[in-house]
């Protein structure tokens, strides 16, 4: 990917995530006092499911592009770059990933 | 690329502070708080679907002292990311780099974000 699709996606990715962490932290502050039955209830909602697949998959996307950004500036070592960026990118694709599988075969 | 004796970019022991810089790598450091703040709501989604003993236990833990200083902290953090990402964004389509501007928007951006962490809870909570 070059370097000006990558900080446009950036900034795409951002403006998408805004809304999508201002509902998950409202739902979440509002979760933490709510028992078992009342969050399965929340989570059995399509619209939450869809939307928290989403916020996983662009969040991480996001993180990818800019941790990839943040070792740039502050690993000097090639090699631990390269392996710190895979680290990343396998935890960026394997979490989502399960959150996408407890959502659609439900919890 | 052998590695080279060239010091790293952001010479952060360095530099003088300035509201500029401050916000520059708190941008970052929150913006990494805010990857563990997904990672946590991702075990959240885990817990949830190991059942009722374990969700119970979470909610137990949530709600203690430490749990809940995380949770406004990681509020926070992405209050900050968010209006300090619209400064940047701002900044992308060319407006506000004059150093007084930037500055004001750099405490905007500061108070703001306790404002909007603080509106966070009593709204989440039913406070208000």
């Amino acid at each position: 990917m070059n370097e000006t699709r990558k900080w446009a996606l950036h900034r795409i990715s951002a403006i998408i995530l805004t809304p999508l962490f201002f509902w998950v932290y409202f739902s979440l502050i509002l979760l933490s006092t709510k028992n078992y039955q009342e969050a399965i209830y929340f989570f059995e909602n399509p619209l939450f499911a869809i939307l928290t697949i989403i916020l996983f998959f662009i969040g991480f996307f996001h993180a990818k592009i800019s941790l990839s950004e943040i070792f740039e500036d502050y690993i000097q070592n090639q090699k631990i770059k390269d392996v710190a960026n895979i680290l990343v990118l396998i935890l960026c694709i394997i979490i989502p990933t399960i959150i996408l599988i407890l959502l659609v075969y439900k919890i | 690329m052998t590695d080279n004796q060239n010091p790293l970019s952001p010479h952060l022991q360095i530099y003088r502070w300035h509201i500029s810089s401050l916000l520059s790598i708190t941008h970052r450091i929150s913006g990494v708080i805010n990857l563990f703040a997904l990672i946590l709501i991702f075990f959240w989604l885990l817990v949830l679907s190991l059942g009722e003993s374990n969700y119970e236990f979470f909610l137990l833990v949530i709600n203690s002292f430490i749990g809940k200083f995380i949770l406004i902290g990681f509020t926070w953090s992405m209050s900050f990311h968010i209006l300090s990402g619209i400064r940047h964004l701002v900044w992308d389509m060319g407006y506000g780099f004059e150093i007084k501007t930037a500055n004001i928007s750099g405490i905007i951006v500061i108070i703001s974000s306790l404002i909007l962490t603080i509106i966070f809870w009593l709204l989440g909570r039913g406070l208000i």
